[in-house]
């Protein structure tokens, strides 16, 4: 098994980018979560003018026969059958909307307190197109709230679990876990995918560093994904075994670290 | 010759929104019987006892994909059309697939109802058509049969 620790460091300049390229999954994911419902109320709406053309035949004449009132129960049977996808797939649209809302929320940029449960759950909404044919486990125990910039924290949930799906191109099963620690919480992502190779695992936090190919990504996401974790003062370590699967572990503490002992954890790493 | 019954439409896709809007619309519009189902294996065992005209089936599901669905499918009852359902980013695979497992018809999603209604329609009459040969061939087995059995007691009359 072939494990790593991140190391503190500064890489500003690439913050960006990095940013860019999990919006780019965030929407990618958004787009296809939307196509299903939006297919599904495009068709009905379809149906339902369709069905209003055809009861206005049937009322033109003033006239109402037998063979037309079959039709009419149709109409109505069919019509019935619409409202309930309708609903389905407006609350599905709601349920994403929401999640989205707890993502990109601009207040959420702030520090904040929260339930990091929430983000993960967000997260997975998000990404569900991607996490089919994959058996995803919740193990949520109750963790206490943390102070921190819920927007990074997101992205950091984003990155790791949309590795994890990379990794698990022929399914697999994702479990996400949430642990109480000490003075903190413990997150876990762990696939049952393709794994990493102890030559690969030392450098897989470094800016730059991708097994992706360049088409795939930058080789930012897990720069970002550790920069980010440095800052709310915590630590991502990984664990991972070629053909078994890996493990990323986040540890946060519940308090977010002032600027100074920030600027600390970097010196350090030097 | 005999009265058709309905042709009968199965409809699978994980997706609940997905076989409600299609069942919705082919109730309105045709008269075909519906047979909708969220799980392929469920399907699977309603086509052992059913007859089935057209079986459409969406390519990506958990569990069992599409064309792994359809293959079955086809053990099942030979004679059904099949048709697949395919999203926009799985495309490629599903095309390749679709010539490895002898599919009728792809309709790619977001699909429309006057092209899903029409590949519906024709599949149903491929179907038909199928089953109304195969009548005819069955038809043409027992004529043979008999003929065979006149030229046998032709000969035994005449020797």
């Amino acid at each position: 098994m072939a494990s790593a620790t991140s190391r503190p460091g500064d890489h500003q300049g690439l913050i960006n980018q990095a940013h860019l390229a999990t919006l780019g999954t965030l929407v990618a994911g958004v787009a296809h979560e939307l196509n299903t419902p939006l297919g599904a109320i495009h068709s009905n709406h379809d149906v339902i003018e369709r069905a209003l053309r055809r009861l206005q035949d049937i009322l033109a004449d003033e006239v109402v026969t037998t063979d037309e009132l079959a039709q009419v129960r149709k109409i109505v049977r069919a019509m019935d059958g619409v409202l309930a996808t309708n609903r389905i797939a407006v609350e599905r649209m709601v349920k994403l909307v929401d999640s989205l809302g707890t993502f990109g929320r601009p207040d959420r940029a702030e520090r904040d307190r929260v339930d990091l449960r929430e983000g993960l759950e967000g997260t997975l909404t998000v990404l569900a197109h991607a996490l089919k044919g994959i058996e995803v486990v919740r193990d949520l125990k109750d963790i206490p709230a943390i102070e921190c910039y819920p927007n990074r924290l997101n992205q950091v949930f984003m990155n790791l679990i949309h590795n994890a799906v990379q990794a698990m191109d022929e399914g697999g099963m994702l479990t996400v876990r949430s642990i109480p620690e000490g003075d903190g919480v413990r997150i876990e992502i762990e696939d049952t995918g393709k794994g990493i190779p102890p030559d690969v695992i030392a450098r897989i936090f470094d800016p730059g560093f991708t097994t992706k190919g360049r088409r795939v990504g930058m080789g930012l996401g897990l720069a970002i994904t550790r920069q980010i974790v440095d800052h709310h003062g915590g630590e991502i370590s990984v664990d991972s075994a070629v053909g078994r699967g890996t493990v990323f572990r986040i540890r946060l503490p519940v308090r977010l670290p002032g600027p100074e002992a920030r600027e600390g954890g970097s010196d350090e790493g030097r | 010759m005999s009265e058709m019954p309905q042709p009968t439409v199965m409809i699978v896709d994980d997706e609940d929104m997905v076989v409600g809007a299609i069942q919705s619309f082919l109730e309105l519009e045709t008269s075909y019987d519906v047979l909708p189902f969220t799980s392929p294996e469920i399907a699977l065992e309603t086509l052992e006892e059913r007859p089935t005209h057209v079986i459409v089936a969406d390519f990506m599901m958990p569990g069992m994909d599409g064309v792994s669905f359809l293959t079955r499918a086809r053990e099942l009852r030979p004679a059904a059309t099949r048709i697949l359902l395919t999203g926009y980013a799985d495309k490629q695979n599903a095309i390749r697939a679709i010539n490895e497992a002898g599919l009728y018809a792809y309709l790619e999603k977001p699909w429309n109802n006057e092209a899903l209604k029409l590949i519906v329609r024709n599949a149903a009459e491929r179907s038909r058509l199928f089953e109304e040969l195969d009548r005819r061939v069955g038809e043409l087995e027992r004529a043979n049969e008999e003929l065979a059995g006149f030229r046998q007691r032709l000969i035994h009359a005449f020797l």
